[in-house]
């Protein structure tokens, strides 16, 4: 993360294989109530300016570490998004099914490339 | 006979299993949040929590959790549905029912159907929009017709259990015309099997022993308001003659005698003048003998914003005053009395127990419709009693149809209602679908589009999210006390 200071306004930037654009948007968009913010894409990295900030010595140290603190932990958040989706649909999928169950076909499944459904089936179940 | 692969899961996993550095888990849905510098709390997708001490979640989801090392934490995390040993949780299908339940005040759609019996008022206070019509009756007060054509479209909803809720103006001062719809209801509910609660919304000036004789035998509850001491209530409710607070007082310990202590209930509001007593208006509640006040801040639609010198408040401000009541309400039960703060009971519910809470302005998919729908007096379908508060203010934007006009399905399936739906929803809000809380707050299209012109929202600037963040994070701080959290298990069991 490379951070710079000109007038009122923090550039920051941060390399894009590192930060996948769901983290970048995810964080600054809590920065959007106070700081007016532009978030670009160039070449390989994110530039991220937020304007109107207060550039005293003590309110640069605190932004920046928010800002470190929060890309870390929007980071962290969007690995768990990531790696639950399947699951997090799977859920709301089960639990909105009404007590449906998956029940064999009770007609004969016309078998155009060569094999039986219920050989299939039975074989996902025993692995 | 098992298969091999069943065989195998069976036996005792490998010492390698346990010692490993990095874990095998595999992670499940659920969100974080830093309380303090010292604590985070995890929340899971039905929102059972754990609070546990920062870069507890940055352990979890690198796999630094040792099954050994942390059996503990490791333990609560497996029991949990934080995380999984295997790639689908074995117990999946208990959180998909959990899941199920608390989304359960979905399975009845819309049970609470409020008819607006008359726009007439006795009252002109200085937030109400309705105040300040005429006394006439034909141009305020609800048609017959539109009050048959509401309970023939209430009773098309799918839900057995209705509410029929009358607002006004002064509902009371067409008691004629509530005695007509109860009537008309009663023969109605009985052909299409609901069972109905009758509550009428009344400031109690015009009640009176045969208005209160109808109520007991027909078991309305009567719910009045209560703006704090009598220097509070009468500057807040302007009437002829000053004596708003004197009639309330009045009406409500009639309503006690002939229903019923415990039908009767008194709501708060709270205006710029109420934020500099939050302990004068408690002890007001509990002094008359109230054993629960609901501290709600101003609703920032309609008439109220005219008048921003006494209604608009910082939300700052509001939760400066929420947290000093609720202190004292506390020390009330700490001192051996029972008395409870709802909107606190309402998220602790929610925080504490896996059922569903029907408060129709804090949940997920929002209350709008849903829960909740508006008949106006002009026969005018609103989405909630803020969207007609808006509508009064000439914005129609949550304007379904008309009972003239439109059927069930156009009101309550139509184009404006898939319009709401599409932003109804905190999962898929922006900055909430992230958001630890997500599962004990709500969306609000109303208030947001109300306050900032945007149905979706902006949460960095939105006061119903800095709100109920707030008092979310509040009362986990309070928990930590474990006095205070068993106050707080009283309040939701109902148990002193």
């Amino acid at each position: 993360m490379e951070l710079s200071v000109f007038n009122d306004c923090l550039t920051i930037k941060l390399s894009q294989a590192q930060y996948e654009e769901a983290v970048v948007y995810k964080c600054f968009y809590w920065y959007s109530g106070k700081y007016q913010v532009t978030i670009k894409k160039e070449m390989e990295n994110w530039n991220i300016r937020l304007e109107s900030i207060d550039v005293s010595d003590e309110a640069l140290q605190r932004l920046t570490e928010k800002v470190s603190r929060d890309l870390s932990d929007f980071k962290l958040r969007q690995i768990v998004t990531n790696e639950t989706k399947v699951i997090r649909e799977l859920l709301t999928a089960k639990a909105f099914a009404h007590h449906e169950t998956d029940e064999s076909p009770e007609t004969n499944i016309t078998d155009p490339v060569g094999f039986d459904p219920s050989q299939i089936s039975q074989h996902a179940i025993r692995s | 006979m098992l298969s091999e692969v069943e065989k195998k899961t069976r036996k005792f996993k490998d010492y390698s299993f346990y010692s490993a550095e990095q874990s095998n888990y595999f992670l499940m849905p659920f969100r974080f949040f830093r309380l303090n510098e010292l604590k985070e709390i995890l929340v899971n997708e039905v929102g059972d929590f754990l609070i546990v001490p920062n870069g507890t979640y940055e352990k979890i989801v690198t796999r630094q959790i040792n099954p050994v090392r942390d059996v503990n934490l490791y333990a609560d995390l497996i029991s949990n549905f934080f995380i999984s040993e295997d790639v689908l949780h074995p117990l999946l299908d208990v959180l998909a029912a959990r899941y199920r339940t608390k989304k359960s005040f979905l399975d009845g759609f819309t049970s609470l159907h409020i008819f607006v019996i008359s726009l007439r008022c006795d009252h002109t206070c200085h937030y109400c929009q309705v105040s300040r019509v005429s006394q006439d009756r034909s141009a305020f007060d609800m048609k017959r017709e539109y009050i048959d054509k509401g309970i023939a479209m209430m009773m098309l909803s799918p839900n057995r259990y209705l509410t029929m809720e009358f607002q006004g103006g002064e509902a009371l001062l067409a008691f004629d015309n509530i005695q007509y719809a109860i009537e008309r209801t009663k023969e109605q509910a009985e052909i299409h099997g609901k069972v109905m609660t009758y509550v009428i919304c009344t400031n109690l000036s015009p009640v009176s022993r045969e208005i209160l004789d109808y109520c007991k035998e027909n078991t309305v509850l009567i719910s009045t308001s209560l703006d704090g001491p009598a220097f509070i209530h009468n500057q807040n409710r302007h009437r002829p003659g000053k004596d708003s607070y004197e009639k309330a007082i009045k009406g409500i310990m009639q309503c006690r005698e002939i229903l019923g202590e415990d039908r009767v209930s008194a709501l708060l509001t709270t205006t710029n003048l109420s934020l500099n007593y939050p302990k004068e208006i408690v002890e007001e509640y509990y002094n008359q003998g109230f054993r629960s006040i609901f501290l709600r801040p101003i609703s920032p639609y309609g008439f109220a914003t005219k008048n921003q010198l006494k209604n608009h408040y910082d939300t700052d401000h509001f939760l400066q005053f929420y947290k000093e009541a609720l202190d004292r309400i506390i020390s009330y039960n700490l001192e051996g009395y029972f008395f409870r703060e709802d909107y606190a009971c309402i998220i602790l519910k929610k925080i504490l127990t896996p059922f569903p809470v029907g408060y129709v302005d804090l949940q997920s998919p929002a209350g709008m419709i849903n829960s909740v729908i508006v008949f106006n007096y002009d026969g005018n379908v609103y989405a909630s009693d803020e969207a007609r508060m808006l509508a009064e203010m000439n914005d129609y934007t949550f304007q379904l149809g008309s009972l003239d006009t439109h059927t069930y399905n156009d009101l309550f399936y139509g184009e404006k209602a898939r319009l709401f739906a599409e932003v109804w929803t905190n999962e898929s809000l922006a900055g909430c679908s992230e958001c630890a809380f997500q599962s004990y707050c709500g969306a609000d299209p109303i208030y947001h589009h109300a306050t900032q012109g945007d149905l979706s929202g902006h949460r960095p600037t939105s006061g119903f999210c800095q709100k109920n963040m707030e008092i979310i994070r509040h009362l986990f701080d309070l928990m930590e006390d474990e006095k205070i959290k068993k106050v707080f298990y009283g309040w939701i069991t109902g148990r002193t």
